[in-house]
């Protein structure tokens, strides 16, 4: 009671104000909510978009009533409410001002430009160094030293501006200001007013003392203020996204039309299999399937008689038998000789490092770009990978007086090459990545061991199995599980060595890469979302089975 | 004894350690190497077999009398290997020799001998005679073959020739660049365009993921609200989900707020990750509190705390994950691949640009390197200048897992 005699009649008509606002912001979200699914609002959007803004509104309709209950009780959880509210409608009136001035889009207007004030930026750089350079100037000199700083910082801002004028800054505002003038954009900047005022006058001390808010609140609204930009984004752009992944397996949707609702038939599509018995190994696939539905997908022969394996999807079989067979060679390809390797760069000699930073560089540089290379290193008559080879037989040929014949390979062209010529260039890639990880685990093994190793008289290759190994699993656990987890995503490889992309007879075809031929190129793009969901699945799981040997292996850890 | 042969040992260890890590070494290097080397190549001298590293010219010289530089060959004359200019080529040459004794030939231009009306029957076949000079007399002669050969002169002294087959001939070769490959792949392709687009959308996504993931990640390391750790758990659960779940719902959402065929698609969800704020708050947690709570005490704000305070002292945390996010995004290729058109070809990134090369140019290696050059040089710069960082904290994040 005491504290109510304290509010000065401008808060109390502050607070007034807000609690009809958070009713009339409560009965304009409801009838949003209402107008979309009975009104003209929206027609055309798909199922989804309209559920959500209703949900959204629903919700927003509904704390907003509960604020102005508790606003009018002086209860603080109402000022809670009332900022979350005002701040996320005062984010989005933002974010439409924006996207309807064509802010975002006007990125690419930039980019024409860009190069054009690069000079300018090179001004602005030169302001950064002036202020760098005052931590040289000894401490007598203060009047030098505040003098450079101030000149240095408007260089800086002079040097921005003039980039700003020349990239056309102004051309940019009046066309945004242009843009604007539309009834979207203009409800969005009276939005940003009315918002941004009641963000004001609730958050401001006087409300905040009205309403009894304890001194820990103010941590807690800067945490989720803080928090927001990620928080949001990662909303709208990650997990909101997952979901409607999820959603969209479910659909036949085409990015096109309104997607319809097909339940489970798309995953029964890629896992309606079939196996048949074989009466010869020669038999024709339509003597034993149906192949208006199923396409043989490959056989396995024993003797005299053998099995169909057939598929409704065949082209899903062949990529994921292609992106296991990838995964299979590209882990252990990647990962032994890295671990080898690592043990070696271990010995403490000079040079390590400068060895280190060469093993990395593969890893650094564009898949696209690292892919065209290794066509043309792949190339089979003036290619440098089979001139190698000839070299090599040459030389053991007159050494053993032998006549091996050059193999000649064609490597992307040849079907059974194709996959292994992948294998390679991406074992290559990430070897150095996991010898710097393998390397960083191996330098926190603690020496005693080996010492007390070398005193039980332990020879090099029994310190390697009983000590090194053991106590490398943590990071062999986290090197195979994410080397395993890119390669079961392996696309910019074989997209860019393969033309076509899949190969040949469909040799290089990987999950991936059939993942984005039906969503992209076929756009069958609900088809395409629950092959990403299949492809979670295969990656989930062989991630489970490794960590369950890593924590059957590493008994030492505990 | 023992200890020299000890001494022995090891020195033959080290030797090797370094073989093996120089074979590796090499391994690593070399696709970087021939990148290089022939992205300076003429596209004749990239088709050569067998293979050289090192871009070569065919050299050449000018001889008085003769407008243009003359191309010059290694040429054998009198047992001796000299280098002549070739003066001129496809000189008829014939082989003759007489009709009833075909192996006693010699060698004449074809327009020395005069042709006869005369034909001779060898081996069943009618046979054109020839005159042909030999020795200051007149044989007739039947034509065994004809081959062109290249009239090669001395430099020096333009009298002095010498004839033999110039497609045999080894011509005289000097190293040299020709970093001209870089500017016609920069016009061919719209290589300009396409990186500074690169450049753009990698700035601007460094920046914003870095401003996003240092307050995010220092909400999580140092307030205390109610839910914190819920979301904290929420976003490390989706660490481990691959992008390509989100790829066709991404696209539809772009499509639905029109960004699709702009860069702001490339830029803005990338703003935004889980990662980059779960990096950031295990930098802020290790941050002793006490400074922060002084700080606090002198009535500083938050914000005033984390530009002031934090970030400054953050600076190694922040270029590590400057430099990861910048590779993420200069390298990325299936999500440009995705959301920009192969025909928009003004908001094509360097990786896009590189695809669309790919297909136009894949007759000239030369200049497909020149491309990937230009794709890959970049972030190899920034990668020597924030080495230091960078490999130890991939090696420290691969260690806490």
């Amino acid at each position: 009671m005491t504290i109510h005699s304290q509010i000065d009649s401008r808060t109390n008509l502050i607070l007034k104000v807000s609690i009809v606002w958070r009713g009339v912001f409560a009965l304009l979200s409801a009838a949003g909510a209402i107008f979309l699914w009975f009104g003209a609002l929206l027609p055309e959007a798909p199922l989804w978009q309209k559920v959500l803004i209703t949900a959204v509104l629903a919700i927003a309709s509904v704390f907003s009533a509960i604020g102005a209950v508790q606003i009018s009780r002086r209860n603080h959880s109402g000022r809670m409410i009332s900022l979350a509210l005002d701040y996320l409608a005062f984010v989005t009136c933002i974010v439409i001002a924006l996207n309807t001035g064509e802010v975002f889009i006007g990125i690419d207007a930039l980019a024409e430009t860009f190069t054009s004030g690069l000079p300018y930026l090179g001004i602005v750089a030169l302001g950064y160094f002036l202020s760098v350079m005052d931590e040289y100037f000894p401490q007598k000199q203060l009047g030098a030293e505040t003098s450079l700083k101030v000149t240095s910082r408007w260089v800086m801002l002079g040097g921005f501006v003039l980039f700003l004028l020349q990239v056309g800054a102004i051309k940019g505002i009046l066309y945004f200001l242009g843009k604007l003038a539309q009834p979207l954009g203009l409800a969005s900047v009276a939005g940003i007013a009315i918002f941004g005022f009641f963000l004001w006058a609730i958050g401001r001390s006087e409300s905040a003392q009205a309403l009894h808010v304890k001194t820990n609140h103010e941590q807690i609204l800067s945490g989720w203020l803080f928090l927001s930009p990620n928080l949001l984004g990662f909303l709208i752009f990650f997990a909101g996204p997952l979901v409607l992944s999820f959603y969209f397996s479910f659909t036949d949707s085409d990015a096109i039309n309104t997607p319809n609702w097909v339940g489970f038939a798309n995953y029964a599509k890629i896992l309606n299999v079939r196996f048949a018995m074989l009466s010869s190994p020669t038999q024709l696939a339509k003597e034993v399937v149906d192949i208006k539905i199923y396409d043989e997908v490959g056989r396995f022969i024993f003797g005299n008689s053998g099995i169909l394996f057939a598929a409704a999807d065949k082209f899903f079989w062949l990529a994921l038998r292609n992106t296991l067979t990838f995964g299979l060679f590209a882990v252990p390809l990647s990962v032994i000789p890295a671990l080898i390797l690592s043990n070696v760069l271990n010995s403490k000699l000079p040079g390590m490092k400068f060895y280190r930073a060469i093993y990395f560089m593969p890893s650094i540089a564009a898949v696209v770009g690292i892919s065209l290379v290794w066509q043309w290193l792949y190339n089979a008559t003036i290619g440098y990978i089979n001139y190698f080879i000839t070299l090599g037989i040459e030389f053991w040929n007159n050494l053993f007086n032998l006549a091996v014949v050059d193999p000649k390979i064609q490597w992307v062209s040849d079907e059974k090459t194709a996959l292994f010529a992948v294998i390679i260039i991406a074992a290559w890639q990430t070897m150095g990545f996991n010898t710097v990880l393998f390397l960083a685990g191996l330098q926190n093994i603690p020496g005693e061991l080996y010492e007390a190793a070398t005193v039980d008289g332990a020879g090099p290759w029994d310190k390697f199995w009983s000590i090194t190994l053991p106590m490398l699993a943590p990071t062999t656990f986290y090197v195979v599980s994410t080397t395993t987890i890119q390669a079961m995503q392996v696309f910019e490889h074989v997209f860019i060595l393969m033309n076509p992309p899949e190969g040949p007879n469909n040799s290089t075809i990987t999950l991936v890469l059939y993942l984005y031929r039906s969503g992209f190129q076929n756009f069958k793009q609900g088809y395409a979302s629950a092959i990403a969901w299949v492809l979670f699945i295969v990656i989930f799981g062989l991630t489970l089975v490794q960590f369950q040997q890593q924590r059957k292996s590493s008994i030492y850890e505990s | 004894m023992k200890i020299q042969s000890y001494r022995l040992l090891q020195f033959l260890n080290k030797a090797l350690v370094y073989l093996v890590l120089t074979f590796f070494a090499l391994v690593m290097v070399f696709p970087f190497l021939y990148m290089l080397t022939t992205s300076f190549k003429l596209p004749a001298d990239t088709f050569r077999y067998p293979p050289r590293l090192m871009p070569r010219d065919p050299a050449s010289v000018t001889v008085a009398g003769f407008e243009e530089p003359l191309p010059l060959y290694h040429v054998e004359v009198d047992g001796q290997q000299k280098e002549y200019a070739l003066a001129k080529s496809n000189i008829k040459v014939g082989v003759y020799a007489p009709a009833n004794d075909t192996a006693a030939t010699v060698d004449r231009f074809v327009d020395e001998v005069t042709p006869t009306d005369k034909t001779v029957s060898v081996a069943g076949k009618d046979e054109k005679l020839y005159d042909v000079t030999v020795d200051g007399q007149v044989v007739s002669m039947i034509q065994i073959s004809q081959t062109t050969v290249g009239e090669f002169i001395d430099p020096k002294n333009p009298e002095n020739k010498a004839y033999q087959n110039v497609r045999k001939s080894e011509p005289v070769e000097s190293i040299s660049a020709h970093p001209e490959n870089y500017t016609r792949v920069a016009e061919l392709n719209n290589m300009n365009r396409a990186l500074t687009n690169t450049a753009l959308v990698t700035i601007l996504v460094v920046l914003g993921q870095l401003a996003t993931s240092v307050i995010g990640g220092y909400a999580f390391a140092r307030l205390r609200f109610p839910g914190r750790d819920t979301v904290f758990v929420f976003y490390l659960g989706t660490i481990m989900i691959p992008f390509v779940m989100l790829i066709v719902p991404l696209y539809q959402l772009m499509v639905l707020i029109g960004w699709t065929d702009h860069l702001a698609a490339l830029i803005v969800p990338w703003i935004f990750t889980a990662y980059g704020t779960f990096l950031m708050r295990q930098h802020f947690i290790t941050f002793p509190k006490e400074i922060e709570e002084a700080a606090l005490l002198d009535g500083a704000t938050r914000m005033q705390i984390l530009t002031n305070i934090l970030i400054p002292a953050s600076v190694p945390a922040l270029a590590t994950q400057a430099t990861f996010t910048f590779l993420y995004a200069w390298n990325s290729f299936i999500w440009p691949l995705v959301i920009i058109n192969v025909g928009n070809e003004k908001n094509h990134v360097l990786t896009l640009a590189l695809n669309v090369l790919r297909g136009r140019a894949s007759d000239t290696p030369n200049l497909i390197l020149a491309g990937a050059a230009i794709a890959i040089i970049p972030p190899l710069i920034v990668f020597i200048l924030g080495q230091r960082f960078f490999v130890e904290s991939v090696a420290s994040s691969g260690v806490k897992g």
